[in-house]
């Protein structure tokens, strides 16, 4: 059996590794000289900055991306950072972190509210793993149960950072699917290597199963003969193949379909494509002499104007930086109106750090923004049709196509593993 | 160097060149350093880089 994967980014590897295991004669074609997407390092001025992710798994190293990594049998050493904090102002009622702060822990965020309302949540965080909320925004279900603000900033900077969407974009269902899967799985981590330690032992898997990747090589047409995929345009070579499988997301592999997707049948599936959103997001990296946050867990930041969270993954493994560097990064969630304004996006987020971090000294090394075509998510969590197409033996991978409640990889591993179920039974 | 509307400012193209003439925020943008020897093309996810001939 032979199987086509078009895109070499963290899906598409992934199921490379997983069909050239399960006996499948695998060919990835990857349109950059480098693999790994929006999944891998990038090496600037000695740093190894990441050409989107930030060098950590959600759910560090008991996952859904560390388990099916393990299940290929990638050799990657995915490391627990440490418990995630939320800068506050030192002050109650300050709206910003000038007159200073303090961090809490994460799971401390409601010893900020009234008594009342602390035991609301207590009672809810019970309840609501029964009858979990429906049917609104996260901001809808929230500001229907508190009338305190700070639950909005605090889910705002949470969302912001894990998924670059505001609270009033993500659906309360899957939030609440993603604290089930922080119970079920635990917190970030880093692998060792950042992203390209992952790449590069699924690289290895693929290599051991004589899969092949081909870089440089981009994909012109997928061909589809009596309604099932059955090859691709490479240049002007022709490929056939049992199967394909697309990490493009959605609507660019809809585009390369070309006019076999237009039929009436097929009306309802391209409509959903049309609502499909990609997410922005800015990343500011930065280089110290002397750690910035100085430990390895996430820094929430909800009382920023709009850096959403930050951290360090040089904590973890200072090989990410010359010796005795420190690369930290923030996130920022970018509002659509405001992706043609991305230079005063980035203006009012250098401003954030000079509040979050006073009186330290770092560098700005690079800022990287992500949107439309390059975004941070192809489709905004939870929206997404999943991975199947109307065409029978092509499906869709990678951050365009995740499971329900995976945070950024963790989603691509689970969609991953969901095409696999459907492929290999 | 010509940078078109598709660049979205990941930085890429600026960690893949040589002469270090890259700036990017928001959008990339080449420096009096660019030799437009063209190798961040390859390298731009979103084919927004085109080198004057």
């Amino acid at each position: 059996m032979k199987a086509i994967v078009i895109g070499a980014g963290l899906g598409g590897l992934l199921s490379a590794a997983r069909l050239s295991k399960a006996g499948y004669q695998v060919d990835v074609f990857e349109r950059l000289p480098i693999t790994g997407g929006r999944f891998t390092n990038l090496s600037y001025k000695g740093f190894q900055l990441s050409s989107g992710a930030f060098h950590t798994l959600p759910h560090g190293p008991a996952g859904p991306l560390a388990h099916s990594l393990k299940e290929v049998g990638a050799d990657v050493k995915i490391v627990r950072s440490d418990i995630t904090t939320v800068r506050v102002p030192l002050k109650k009622g300050s709206q910003d972190y000038e007159k200073g702060f303090k961090d809490i822990s994460f799971t401390d965020f409601s010893t900020l509210l009234s008594h009342k309302d602390r035991l609301k949540i207590a009672l809810l965080i019970v309840s609501t793993r029964k009858n979990r909320p429906t049917g609104s925004s996260l901001q809808a279900w929230i500001r229907s149960q508190f009338k305190d603000e700070w639950l909005v900033k605090l889910a705002d900077a949470f969302c912001g950072w894990s998924l670059s969407l505001k609270s009033n974009e993500v659906p309360v269902e899957e939030i609440f699917e993603i604290i089930e899967n922080m119970y079920r799985f635990g917190g970030p981590g880093v692998p060792i290597g950042g992203c390209k330690g992952v790449i590069d032992a699924l690289e290895s898997v693929i290599a051991a199963h004589d899969g092949k990747i081909h870089t440089e090589t981009e994909v012109l047409k997928i061909f589809v003969e009596n309604g099932k995929a059955v090859g691709v345009l490479v240049g002007e070579e022709a490929y056939n193949a049992d199967l394909v499988i697309s990490n493009l997301g959605h609507a660019a592999t809809a585009c390369i379909c070309g006019e076999v997707l237009s039929g009436e049948k097929d009306s309802g599936y391209l409509k959903i494509l049309e609502t499909l959103k990609p997410s922005a997001g800015i990343k500011i990296c930065l280089a110290a002499d002397e750690p910035l946050v100085g430990y390895s867990g996430v820094l929430l930041t909800p009382y920023a104007k709009r850096v959403n969270g930050i951290n360090e993954v040089t904590q973890v493994d200072p090989g990410l930086a010359p010796p005795g560097k420190h690369l930290t990064m923030s996130h920022q969630y970018v509002a659509p109106e405001n992706v043609k304004n991305l230079e005063a996006e980035i203006e009012l987020g250098l401003q954030d750090l000079k509040e979050i971090f006073p009186n330290k000294k770092y560098e700005v090394l690079l800022t990287q923004s992500y949107h439309d075509n390059w975004p941070v998510n192809r489709a905004a969590s939870g929206t997404d049709p999943g991975n199947e197409t109307p065409i029978p033996g092509l499906y869709v991978v990678g951050d365009g196509a995740k499971g329900k409640g995976g945070i950024e990889v963790e989603g691509v591993a689970l969609g991953v593993t969901a095409t696999m179920k459907k492929i290999l039974g | 160097m010509k940078i078109n509307e598709n660049c979205v400012g990941c930085g890429q193209c600026a960690s893949f060149c040589k002469k270090g003439a890259i700036e990017v925020k928001g959008k990339a943008r080449a420096t009096d350093a660019c030799i437009d020897c063209g190798i961040c093309v390859l390298y731009c996810p979103v084919k927004a880089i085109e080198v004057l001939v």
